[in-house]
């Protein structure tokens, strides 16, 4: 808390007492409002000059404000922009914020000052129709290049049922291949040098070697990459919108299916969000529980990595290993939550259910089946010399420049960084067990690779402990808002009853506020930033994911390799195509 | 057409039977018709295209490994073009930034061709009713089967491929241009959902998700 007032109180003896609005959020996070004309200075002053600075821009998004009731102390908007900076001196972020007026605002770019600004007010424009002046390709991100309207605004339609029924006939389909028509002047790219003749070569968006739907047109001389425009939104789901009409509670599935490998890790992400919002206390089976299970699926998505990864650069064998080991861990996940990729299982408040008799039994013997097969895969793959030549000095970049990119989890702790929220903001009891935080040095493709094999064994790790120590007591909390409410406070009148009808059908209302909370997905940091306008439905929420920032590195580490060199960077990036576009 | 795998326990030696001409005609010659045979063989080596939207791709990528093996039932040579490919399986959502590239791949594959929409979004949006998606891959190219689940489990999946071959070995198409009635006459649709109602009904004790 005292360290919150003290960067706010240096904003003011630097800008002055009244360019500061200060807003209560139940993250605490320092939440300042700043005026457009001032924002960029604020901001370069917080990355550059201050002490401990705020090296990382970690979100930055907006909200369409024009139909929120509930906006206490807050000035007058719009649309509000969000900076959302994360300092690792201070291990504490900071959020700003911009109102803004009228139906076509405006705001200067911030991508002089960092980088990774480029996709983020690329998409806030697409989604919110935001001008950023400056933005050297203030072009749509996520949909289609035809695309009418900006889908995050209220008004835009939410359903596809409610936008008549789709239809491709051949004009249109023309017309829609038109347009994705890659036109290298429109980019800055020069068809030929005074030597040779450039190829632009495009890589997707139906690809083996992309791992789903992405499309890179790359500039290649010869077999070397000059350059690479990525084309991202051919994944765009909508989640963000969706949130604004499910329920708290029936949000859940659609997290699942954020980050499709992470699965029960992004019902946590979420719910601990919901819970910071209605401040709800979780009992520790619960806690434990959620760990056990989020451990799992952390292996189970680096098992599809690593075998995808062999894959990718030549090896057919391994991913049929690791396929055969996701099964076993797919098993337990099936027979605790019933189903194997996206579970749905985290409740607000808890879990959906007890874990079941006999877990402790199929969970040992993965526990001691697991470890002796990292070592064959590790003989298999990391000694491997074609892996190694295939990856060792590919894709390096250092530490300064993940943050400066916005990169987090393995593709950071690869610089040789050790940082992971799990022991630096220990959340749902992560701060109960005793793990390393693995880290390499060279921030290459190989290195990305042992942080991740290393990874697993932690996991195995924590899962033990959880073995172990799982304590006793309720798996879901007694608070009113833990939906749905446990069944055993109903069925003793009408107003139980009532009361249990309301929130099973409607689900919980949470009061009005605002909060984020990021955690250690498989792939980096995920976070969800909720803002309740006192309904039963979120007013916004803002899905902080980490491949985003990560595909969006790709040119700038791709450069000056080769087109095979590629497929090795992107494997070794491990992203999930919903987790970029969502 | 009847046809056998001999055992791995079976003794190579010695035949049995006289070795007489006529008995050496009966195990080297195979009576068909020509349209049967190219059905069957059609039915056998189903080459899929390797194309994934998303979750279900993982599900479907899932059965080519070794616990589920697709390549039982002929379909395990993932082909990277649409041009080699018999059969696309729509694995994962059908965004509408995607539709137009999902139509123009299915229109580069040779007939004969065959599509399986695999998972809810595929098949009607499913859970995504929302602006950039579209309620189901049949509103712009035919599909042959629907495999529900989100995502289906690999054996569903297989299980739909496997009643997509039995519909292709019974499909009829004209040799040539000049032979026979013309067009493909494909076999009835089935609804597995009425099929196994009587089956699923059977059912009244269904294990407590307390125990594994």
């Amino acid at each position: 808390m005292n360290n919150n007032s003290a960067i706010t109180e240096d904003l003011k003896l630097k800008f002055g007492e009244d360019q500061f609005i200060e807003q209560q959020t139940h993250d605490h996070f320092p939440t300042l409002w700043v005026s457009s004309k001032k924002i960029v200075d604020v901001l370069s002053y917080l990355k550059n000059e201050i002490d401990k600075p705020y090296k990382m821009l970690y979100d930055l998004t907006a909200i369409d404000e024009r139909a929120r009731a509930k906006r206490e102390n807050q000035p007058g908007s719009d649309f509000t922009v969000v900076y959302h900076l994360l300092s690792f001196d201070r291990n504490d972020d900071i959020r700003l914020k911009v109102a803004l007026k009228n139906d076509s605002p405006s705001i200067p770019s911030i991508t002089k000052v960092w980088k990774n600004a480029d996709w983020y007010e690329r998409e806030t424009f697409d989604m919110f129709g935001i001008n950023f002046d400056g933005h050297s390709h203030l072009e749509r991100i996520l949909m289609p290049l035809t695309w009418e309207g900006h889908p995050l605004r209220k008004e835009h339609p939410a359903r596809a049922t409610e936008m008549g029924p789709f239809q491709l006939p051949e004009d249109k389909q023309e017309a829609e291949q038109k347009a994705l028509q890659f036109h290298p002047e429109q980019w800055g790219l020069t068809r030929k040098s005074e030597n040779s003749e450039f190829m632009f070569l495009n890589l997707g968006p139906q690809h083996p070697g992309t791992h789903g739907v992405i499309r890179f047109v790359l500039q290649l001389d010869g077999e070397e990459i000059l350059d690479i425009v990525p084309d991202i939104g051919y994944h765009h789901r909508g989640a963000e919108k969706m949130a604004e009409r499910q329920s708290w509670h029936t949000f859940i599935p659609y997290t699942d299916r954020i980050d499709y490998l992470g699965g029960v890790i992004n019902n946590l992400a979420y719910v601990l969000t919901v819970e910071k919002l209605a401040d709800i206390k979780i009992p520790d089976r619960a806690k434990v529980i959620r760990i056990l299970m989020s451990e799992f699926f952390r292996i189970s998505s680096h098992l599809v990595w690593y075998g995808t990864f062999a894959q990718d650069v030549g090896m057919l064998s391994p991913v049929f290993y690791m396929f055969s080991d996701r099964e076993k861990v797919f098993d337990i996940v099936a027979a605790v939550c019933g189903d194997r990729m996206h579970p749905n299982w985290f409740r607000i408040g808890g879990v959906a259910q007890d874990l079941p008799k006999g877990w402790e039994k199929i969970v040992k013997e993965f526990v001691d089946y697991f470890p002796s097969k990292l070592k064959e895969y590790e003989n298999l793959v990391l000694k491997n010399r074609i892996f190694k030549a295939r990856t060792v000095g590919i894709g390096v970049y250092n530490r300064d420049e993940a943050v400066e990119w916005g990169v987090t989890g393995p593709g950071l702790r690869a610089t040789g960084y050790e940082w992971d929220f799990r022991k630096k903001r220990p959340y749902s009891g992560y701060d109960q067990f005793e793990f390393d935080i693995p880290t390499a040095q060279n921030g290459d493709c190989y290195d990305r690779s042992l942080v991740r094999v290393e990874e697993m064994r932690q996991s195995l790790r924590i899962i033990e402990q959880c073995l172990n120590n799982m304590p006793e007591g309720p798996y879901k909390s007694d608070s009113p808002k833990a939906t749905p409410p446990l069944k055993e406070y109903t069925m003793h009148d009408i107003e139980t009853l009532i009361t249990h009808f309301l929130s099973a059908s409607w689900g919980p209302v949470i009061s009005p506020g605002e909060a984020f909370h990021g955690i250690e997905a498989t792939k980096g940091n995920n976070g969800y930033y909720l803002i309740s306008d006192g309904s039963t439905s979120s007013y916004r929420t803002r899905i902080r994911t980490p491949s985003f920032p990560h595909i969006q590195m790709v040119p700038y580490i791709s450069k000056g390799y080769t087109v095979a060199d590629l497929l090795s960077i992107l494997g070794s990036i491990d992203f999930v195509l919903a987790d970029i576009d969502r | 057409m009847k046809w056998w795998l001999t055992k791995s326990i079976d003794p190579s030696v010695p035949l049995s039977g006289n070795s007489s001409f006529e008995e050496t005609i009966k195990q080297s010659i195979i009576l068909s018709r020509l349209q049967d045979l190219l059905a069957w063989g059609r039915k056998n080596s189903m080459w899929p295209f390797n194309f994934g939207l998303s979750c279900c791709y993982v599900e479907m990528a899932t059965s080519i490994t070794s616990r589920y093996d697709i390549s039982r039932f002929g379909a395990e040579v993932i082909r990277g073009t649409p041009r080699e490919a018999d059969i696309m399986i729509i694995a994962g959502t059908v965004f509408i930034k995607m539709a137009p590239i999902i139509k123009r791949l299915y229109e580069q594959m040779m007939e004969p061709r065959w599509v399986i929409s695999m998972g809810s979004c595929s098949n009607s949006g499913g859970m995504y009713d929302i602006y950039s998606v579209v309620q189901g891959v049949d509103k712009f190219m035919p599909v042959d089967m629907y495999v529900p689940g989100c995502p289906p489990r690999p054996d569903a999946f297989m299980e739909g491929l496997v009643l997509l071959r039995e519909a292709v070995g019974k499909e009829k198409r004209p040799l040539s241009w000049v032979v026979g009635p013309q067009g493909v006459t494909k076999a009835e649709k089935i609804s597995m959902k009425e099929l196994k109602r009587e089956e699923r009904m059977k059912m009244t004790e269904i294990k407590s998700p307390d125990e594994i």
